[in-house]
């Protein structure tokens, strides 16, 4: 028996003519890896809400969804909360209670077990988890990864038999994200829990799937295990293409009419097939954009900087040495908490080392720095006041001004949303809010943190673009990231931050060429013929006959 | 976390149990000796608990309290028979009005002692299981504010930073245009919770919360040495109470100091309530002991 089987859902949004879902068929089996994929906005949390009849949206609906061979409406609220675990895509807002043992406990209470019960269910998802270390701690001082996997743990606590999670990652730092997939994949397999999972990671995610459900426009585009998905994708020409992992782009380019490729592994014997016929190992990759003729002026300069929050707190940014060029785009990668984002905050002039010295070559020309989280710079209610109230800050005149924001809300293509108030825009469409923002100060020098994160592939090309027009303009770039392919097909040069300092910084195609672990995955499916080749058209072009 | 002491190990119940019971004849009893034991535990335990900032705390602020305390009194209070002298006023100072002064200040200081031990002794977590168990649902409310509190304090310094990020320091300017940039965060911060806010609530809707018939779960247990210590302090309190049933525990100031006469049982009465106010120290430094022993014998 399937643990859903949903007939022919339609459902839009109260006034809204557009159907959100549109005909959907779908049925799950016991014990299934499911994984939903899709655009921003193609109906992926609409359709996982309809799992579970307490996060149902409200609007008009029609089709069924049965659960367990029932109408999903008549299974009773106990039976649902027990057995249909929801985990959501913000780590912090779902969790409720101070305590991670309280928190672990919360849905079991609720369910209204006795001490004894709760205190073996507990004990055993501490276990589980490998949460023992930290059981007694706050949340507050949890960091997202273990929040995220102790929203999981909370949830797993109560037994369900299914779980749903709608992109549970989109917060996560990479090796946080796959340590989440990975206990996922681990639950699926050893307990047989049915998970339905949303994700846009699917380098990650789609080797641990049993099957992909690409959906577009609230229509389910193809259903089936990843590799005939993939195949699905490419004989329909569909731009989800763009999305899959970069083993099945680089695979299907190289052998069209070879199988769907997942992993890294696979990627690399296919490169090296395709290279033996056409081209000698190790022939160099046509250069990038490099010109040696700029003149290298720097625009920021770090001079061992050195930076604590408190006087008796450890260092957080140590002896960092850093220059940035004139109208260069400059990504600093590295693993989490290692000071990226304070050194970032130090370089905008939002704190202060203690010792060392930051210069900008231009100081009349203001920088600006967009947090990791846009949301942070949104004070008004819509898009349009948002980007109007920056007058106060320029000083520009009134047409000057009309003139500047019209500029940057066609850049940052911002015109159908204007107004709508900050807080219902897109992940994506914040970004894009909030950078318009920035570039009302008409800043010299833009200052990124992690401008990808919880992005689709989609809107990471918008954003790219958007972002290359303005270095273009020759405004300097420097951007904090763990979006390693991002770094990878757009950055000039990248430096390695570790343990509160730059350890290595060069040009980008020669950075990842030399990292052997910390690359791109193309870069480690062709590095042992093509070290140079670091994005998947590198990659392509270079396995390419002629 | 303060630094390890057995006392604060104790199940809730019975650290609330023995702190009401002895905030409780603090407030009570007059009598000097049994003020001075009294005192003598809340300082003692409150040092012990604290360290360093027990001692700054005891000195720098609780000496002058009381002191002040006992001056105060007699230059308002002219009751008694034993006059000291004249005021300039031509009120007199007298003996009984000088000593109720001093107990006074010393029942006053003695119990923000004791309050100052609670505060380090009984954590939030408690606190909440102790309100849960007369009021289910105060316990997850406690717990929720004590979740959310910190996070909207962090938020709000995160937005200021980032406002200050684009150019906009807002802990800058006149107080004006503080208040306005305060005032904008708030707005800011007030939107983002109550958006927030509808997730966290899916979250608990998700995982049950509104079912009827909720529990409430705690680490605690009440265990055979909770119990042990619980039957102890109730014969040390019923030895100390009789005393007081008696009169033996108070003295009275006005019009003329008089307190009970010595007998065997104030004697019992005292040496009890000794123990009892000593309790939390003798417990801690106990358990120091049989730790440096068994390190000994490594």
């Amino acid at each position: 028996m399937e643990a859903y089987r949903i007939e022919h859902l339609s459902f839009s949004y109260p006034d809204q003519p557009s159907r959100v879902l549109d005909d959907i068929s779908l049925s799950i089996r016991h014990g299934e890896f499911v994984t939903l994929c899709g655009k921003s906005g193609s109906g992926k949390s609409t359709l996982l809400r309809h799992l579970k009849s307490g996060l149902t949206p409200h609007g008009a609906r029609e089709g069924d969804i049965c659960y367990e061979g029932m109408t999903l409406a008549h299974v009773e609220p106990r039976r649902q909360a027990a057995e249909i675990g929801y985990v959501l895509q913000n780590p912090d807002n779902q969790i409720v209670t101070d305590k991670v043992w309280h928190e672990l406990a919360f849905g079991l209470e609720s369910l209204g077990f006795d001490t004894p019960t709760i205190r073996l269910r507990v004990a055993e998802m501490a276990s589980f988890f490998g949460i023992q270390d930290w059981f007694h701690h706050k949340v507050g001082a949890l960091s997202g990864g273990q929040k995220q996997m102790l929203n999981l743990a909370s949830v797993m606590a109560m037994q369900p038999s299914v779980l749903v999670l709608d992109e549970p990652t989109a917060m996560l730092d990479p090796i946080a994200a796959v340590e989440f997939l990975e206990t996922l994949k681990r639950i699926n397999r050893d307990l047989g829990t049915t998970v339905v999972l949303s994700e846009h990671r699917l380098e990650e995610v789609l080797d641990r799937s049993d099957r992909l459900v690409v959906l577009g426009r609230g229509r389910i585009i193809a259903d089936g295990p990843p590799r005939s998905v993939g195949d699905t994708l490419y004989r329909l020409d569909h731009p989800m293409c763009l999305a899959m992992p970069a083993a099945m782009q680089i695979g299907k380019a190289l052998q069209p009419e070879g199988g769907c490729l997942l992993t890294v592994n696979e990627g690399r014997q296919r490169v090296s097939q395709a290279a033996r016929g056409h081209v000698r190992p190790g022939a160099p990759v046509p250069g990038r954009r490099s010109d040696p003729e700029r003149t290298p002026k720097t625009a920021l300069q770090l001079r061992e900087v050195w930076y604590r929050y408190a006087k008796t707190a450890p260092d957080v940014v140590k002896d960092l040495s850093l220059d940035v060029l004139e109208g260069e785009w400059y990504s600093i990668v590295g693993g989490n908490g290692t000071g990226k984002t304070t050194a970032l905050t130090l370089m905008a002039g939002v704190r202060k080392p203690y010792r060392g010295k930051i210069m900008h070559a231009e100081v009349s020309r203001p920088m600006a720095l967009l947090p990791q989280n846009p949301q942070q710079l949104f004070v008004r209610k819509s898009v349009e006041l948002e980007l109007r109230e920056m007058r106060a800050a320029t000083g520009a005149t009134k047409a000057e001004q009309e003139r500047r924001i019209s500029e940057v809300v066609e850049l940052a293509e911002l015109g159908a949303v204007l107004g709508r108030h900050p807080y219902d825009l897109s992940g994506g469409e914040q970004q894009r809010a909030a950078l318009a923002k920035l570039l009302l100060l008409e800043p010299r020098l833009l200052l990124l943190d992690e401008p990808t994160k919880g992005l689709d592939a989609f809107f990471k090309t918008k954003l790219a673009a958007i972002l290359k027009k303005l270095n273009d303009k020759g405004i300097t770039i420097v951007m904090v990231s763990h979006d390693l392919e991002f770094c990878a097909s757009h950055a000039d040069r990248c430096g390695l931050f570790f343990d509160g300092g730059i350890v290595t910084a060069r040009e980008t195609r020669n950075f990842f060429a030399g990292n052997r672990f910390y690359t791109t995955s193309a870069n480690r499916m062709a590095r042992h013929l093509y070290p140079q080749a670091i994005t998947i058209e590198d990659v392509i072009k270079q396995c390419r006959p002629g | 976390m303060s630094k390890r002491n057995s006392f604060a190990s104790l199940h809730p119940a019975v650290l609330f149990a023995y702190f009401a019971a002895v905030i409780g004849c603090s407030m009570f009893f007059t009598h000097p000796l049994f003020q001075a034991l009294s005192l003598l535990g809340a300082f003692s335990y409150s040092v012990l608990v604290k360290g360093r900032t027990g001692w700054v705390f005891n000195t720098l602020y609780m000496l002058p309290v009381l002191l002040l305390m006992a001056i105060w009194n007699p230059l308002f209070n002219h009751q008694g028979v034993t006059i000291l002298f004249y005021l300039d006023s031509g009120n007199p100072v007298t003996l009984e009005s000088v000593l109720y002064g001093a107990s006074a200040a010393v029942m006053f200081v003695t119990v923000i002692l004791w309050f100052s031990c609670v505060n380090a002794v009984m954590t939030s977590d408690k606190i909440i299981y102790l309100f849960g168990r007369v009021l289910p649902a105060f316990s997850l409310l406690f717990s929720m504010v004590l979740r959310f509190v910190p996070r909207y304090a962090d938020k709000a310094r995160e937005i200021s930073l980032a406002q200050k990020g684009i150019g906009r320091d807002v802990s800058q300017g006149s107080w004006l245009q503080r208040a306005k940039n305060g005032m904008r965060i708030l707005s800011i911060l007030t939107t983002w919770a109550l958006e927030n806010a509808i997730e966290t609530a899916d979250s608990m809707k998700s995982r049950g919360y509104g079912l009827p018939g909720r529990t409430s779960f705690s680490l605690f247990r009440l265990d055979r040495r909770d119990a042990a210590m619980l039957g102890g302090m109730a014969i040390l309190m019923a030895i100390v109470l009789t005393g007081a049933a008696l009169g033996m525990n108070a003295m009275r100031f006005f019009p003329s100091i008089r307190t009970a006469e010595p007998s065997v049982f104030r004697t019992a009465a005292l040496v009890a309530y000794l123990l009892f106010c000593l309790l939390p120290v003798i417990l801690t430094i106990q358990e120091e002991r049989r730790w440096k022993r068994i390190e000994s014998s490594i």
